[in-house]
């Protein structure tokens, strides 16, 4: 090849390397006061791992607890579409959700500042159903028989040894942590010797209820809802409860005089209809209840609503969300058509936001639970970043130092073809829109160390035939030449190792392979042809030949 | 021209036994000692929660233990990370772990909950990790099929482009240096990280790359058909790329130490590790390699190789002195 192609290769690749991350405007999606706007920003096009940009890691899988799943990469699949839609409308630059293996769905948000409120969107179900209070007082009638179950109940417990005991204990702790984060702790520790001191008595649980405002409501103090929680889990007493009612807690409280409620209702088993039929949800506030969320129905949707509504006039309607009754039921006037509201009592309105959000996108075919999660502060990972850099530029000093120091003229040549291989190597990772993360950026910082040992194989041969008597040219050329099985066999067998890497590896790790791999190209590219380059260029430089090599 | 260790003629092997003897002492204390005590894992692979937080003044560190006690999080260790006023918070015990079945997350927000009571503003949490045990397990398998079929590729990549027995030897090098990096690490109280785990394949990529260069060179100097002994050859192969072993590993080094010193906390287990492997990675191609092709040589010696040397040495006579040479 000649000398004149060399230039324009290696010209070209610099052109092309430029041009791959020269930065561009893209357009972004940003979420300004609870608005999703698109914006355009101009960056440099190396896209950063969640580590390095912050953000926030989600390994999502079907939660097994409340029953199996017969088809899990089935109900996953469909899974995915909701938290697809879901994610979509949440306002996030660039997220990643996705399939991976049989059962899980990955979700990557980069840049979130909220992960709780973040995790919710993704998990809630979303399951929304209108159910009728009940009217018969089914609860009432039963309370002989719930005393009755909960007298049996005491019985196993007082049997039980105590270490069995201590597990109920902190299972209700447990229970506790995972099912509301409202509830104190200090309260389960009440409840549990509640359990012992009072169960069983004639009206241990009717003590408990006070009735409410309207049919099939009843409050319980905030204190006692631990218990009375307790007292339902059992399966003596869920089997003494009247048939065809279920029975649910409302999603907020209620203060009367300077105590707190929690209501609780008794519903008809047998839903009047469910959200699968709503087409729209939007939040809104109304000046008398606060903020609410405004729902449309499609036609089949709205025909059956009303049909079903217009039976039961003066019936009151609960609407219950993942089994929590959102608001108080309203009174049903007349027939209720299309359009219906949810009130959100008393939570604020991106409360209200998130839940038209995850409405609209549609309930979770089966419920998810979260198998890893990883979340970093966007400070982390611009220290991260900072502190990667201050370490790249001190590893390129030193490394110059060595070369130069060393190699004089020929380790000035090697340090040119190390800023190419740095520019050639983020070219690579923006081209192929690989990841950079934190081990893949220090990976990065050894690999400029390991860079120049192409170099140093090339150059410690030239030096080997000049000391055999060849001449500058012969020397340089057998030099390159005796070089090349070294640098090929060692280059490929860590491109080997970091293809298994990449294979096996998962986030970050991925990341490291992905740096090594684009480092390891680039560094042959310019060990082996642009450095040859550079000799040929000085060797060409001057009619008579060269007779001395710094090297 | 500035020329560092030109010329030399060590005669490198001949350590051999006392090396054998000093690394198998450190191997040998390595496993001893995980005998004794696990080896210190990352959440990563057993399940658990991490959380890194930042707080605005130095906090008591007693009592950021005692609330977290208080609140039920049980077995929490809690480490100084950087400054004073950065730490960490681990949970990786059994029924920590079990508890994270339903949901990974639930001791993260436990814990943030209480810290956000108690110490309002005043911390940050930078950094949570929630793993599963399920995910944990199958993070383990990851990285062992990594390492497994890494050494499998690399042998049959060899194989192509030596011969087994060069191989062979390459790849029990590189084992040697997967349990001289556990030794280290166990020996160090470093953690075994995903990251960590990369940078023990690193070790192995560059310990491999060193015995290449030197594997390559006696094969170009058994072309040559010099009057030679394997073992000779190899020693004078050892001596003619040590310049290159010396630069190299100065370069790799300088970078592995701006590593270790400026590229924060969680680098540097991967930093440490980068760095031992320059150590380990070089000893193993001179003094693990190196003999154990001999070895292999006179176990199943090579024809062509006798077709080579065949107006030199006889076969009986090759076979019988590279071995008792070397132990002389």
């Amino acid at each position: 090849m000649s000398l004149k192609w060399r230039i324009a290769i290696i010209l070209g690749l610099i052109v092309g390397s430029v041009w791959a991350l020269f930065p561009r405007t893209v357009v972004e999606r940003v979420t300004r006061n609870g608005q999703v706007l698109y914006d355009t920003v101009s960056r440099v096009p190396l896209k950063l791992g969640l580590d390095l940009q912050g953000g926030m890691y989600l390994a999502l899988e079907v939660d097994e607890s409340k029953g199996a799943v017969a088809d899990k990469s089935k109900a996953i699949d469909n899974a995915l579409k909701v938290v697809r839609n879901r994610i979509d409308e949440f306002g996030v630059s660039e997220p990643v959700v996705q399939k991976t293996g049989n059962d899980r769905i990955i979700v990557e948000l980069p840049g979130i500042d909220d992960p709780r409120r973040a995790e919710d969107v993704v998990q809630k179900s979303a399951f929304l159903e209108f159910q009728i209070t009940d009217k018969t007082q089914a609860l009432e009638k039963a309370f002989p028989r719930i005393d009755a179950a909960l007298k049996d109940a005491k019985v196993n417990v007082a049997a039980a040894t105590p270490s069995a005991a201590k597990d109920t204990t902190s299972a209700g702790l447990q229970s506790l942590f995972t099912a509301d984060t409202s509830k104190k702790a200090d309260s389960t520790k009440k409840d549990t010797t509640a359990v012992a001191a009072t169960a069983g008595g004639p009206g241990a649980f009717e003590k408990l209820l006070q009735q409410g405002q309207m049919p099939g409501e009843y409050y319980v103090a905030q204190s006692d809802v631990g218990t009375v929680t307790q007292y339902l889990a059992l399966p003596q007493v869920a089997a003494a409860l009247p048939p065809g009612k279920v029975i649910r807690w409302s999603s907020d409280t209620t203060s009367l005089g300077n105590r707190i409620y929690r209501r609780l209702y008794v519903l008809d088993a047998k839903p009047i209809i469910t959200g699968e039929y709503l087409t729209d949800a939007r939040p809104n506030t109304s000046p008398t209840e606060g903020n609410i969320v405004e729902f449309t129905m499609n036609n089949e949707g709205a025909r059956r609503f009303r049909s079903e509504t217009g039976r039961h006039v003066k019936d009151f309607m609960a609407i219950v969300l993942d089994q929590r009754v959102m608001g108080q039921p309203p009174v049903i006037q007349s027939a209720i058509g299309a359009r219906g509201q949810i009130t959100m009592g008393g939570k604020d309105l991106q409360a209200a936001q998130d839940l038209a959000l995850v409405l609209r996108a549609g309930s979770l075919p089966v419920p998810l639970k979260v198998a890893d999660v990883r979340q970093i502060g966007a400070s982390l990972g611009r220290d991260s970043i900072h502190a990667g850099i201050t370490a790249g530029v001190i590893a390129v000093a030193l490394v110059v130092i060595i070369m130069l120091g060393y190699y004089r003229f020929s380790g000035a040549l090697a340090v040119a073809g190390l800023a190419l291989y740095i520019l050639y190597t983020l070219a690579v990772l923006a081209g192929f829109s690989a990841v950079l993360t934190l081990p893949g950026l220090a990976g990065f910082v050894l690999s400029i160390g390991i860079a120049v040992d192409a170099n140093v194989l090339i150059f410690e041969r030239i030096r080997e035939e000049l000391a055999h008597g060849k001449t500058v040219r012969t020397a340089i050329d057998e030099g390159f030449r005796h070089a090349m099985s070294a640098i090929v066999d060692s280059n490929v067998s860590t491109a080997l190792t970091a293809a298994v890497l990449y294979q096996y590896g998962t986030g970050p790790v991925r990341g490291f392979a992905v740096t090594l791999l684009a480092g390891i190209a680039a560094s042959m590219v310019t060990a082996i042809f642009v450095v040859r380059t550079f000799y040929m260029i000085w060797l060409n430089r001057s009619r008579e030949a060269q007779t001395t090599l710094s090297i | 021209m500035l020329r560092i260790l030109h010329d030399t003629n060590y005669d490198f092997i001949r350590w051999w036994k006392v090396m054998a003897a000093i690394t198998i002492a450190f191997i040998l204390l390595g496993l001893g000692s995980l005998a004794i005590k696990p080896p210190n894992y990352s959440i990563e692979f057993t399940g658990g929660t991490l959380m890194q937080l930042e707080f605005t003044q130095p906090p008591d560190v007693g009592d950021l233990r005692s609330t977290l006690d208080k609140a039920g999080i049980n077995g929490a260790e809690i480490q100084q990370f950087g400054t004073n006023k950065e730490f960490t918070v681990r949970v990786q015990n059994a029924a920590a772990v079990a508890s994270q079945s339903k949901g990974a997350e639930n001791i993260s927000v436990t814990i943030e909950n209480v810290l956000k009571k108690k110490y309002g503003d005043a911390v940050t949490v930078k950094r949570t990790e929630a793993v599963s045990a399920r995910v944990g397990d199958e993070f383990k398998r990851g990285a062992i099929i990594a390492i497994a079929l890494s050494f499998l590729i690399t042998l049959v990549y060899l194989s192509i482009r030596f011969e087994w027995r060069f191989a062979a030897a390459a790849v029990f090098a590189t084992s040697h240096d997967v349990f001289t990096t556990i030794a280290f690490l166990k020996l160090m109280h470093l953690e075994i990280s995903l990251t960590v785990v990369a940078g023990l394949l690193t070790v192995l990529g560059y310990s491999l790359n060193d015995t290449i260069i030197i594997f390559d060179r006696v094969r170009e100097n058994l072309r040559k058909g010099r009057k030679e002994t394997l073992y000779e050859t190899l020693n004078r192969s050892i001596n003619e790329t040590l310049p290159r072993s010396v630069l190299t590993h100065a370069t790799t080094f300088a970078a592995t130490l701006a590593l270790l010193l400026f590229a924060g906390e969680v680098i540097r287990p991967f930093a440490w590790v980068m760095a031992f492997g320059i150590v380990t990675g070089t000893f193993s191609s001179i003094y693990v390699a190196a003999p154990v092709l001999l070895w292999i040589e006179r176990k199943w010696p090579r024809k062509t190789s006798v077709r080579q040397s065949s107006s030199t040495a006889t076969p009986t006579s090759r076979t019988t002195r590279s071995p008792a040479t070397a132990t002389r």
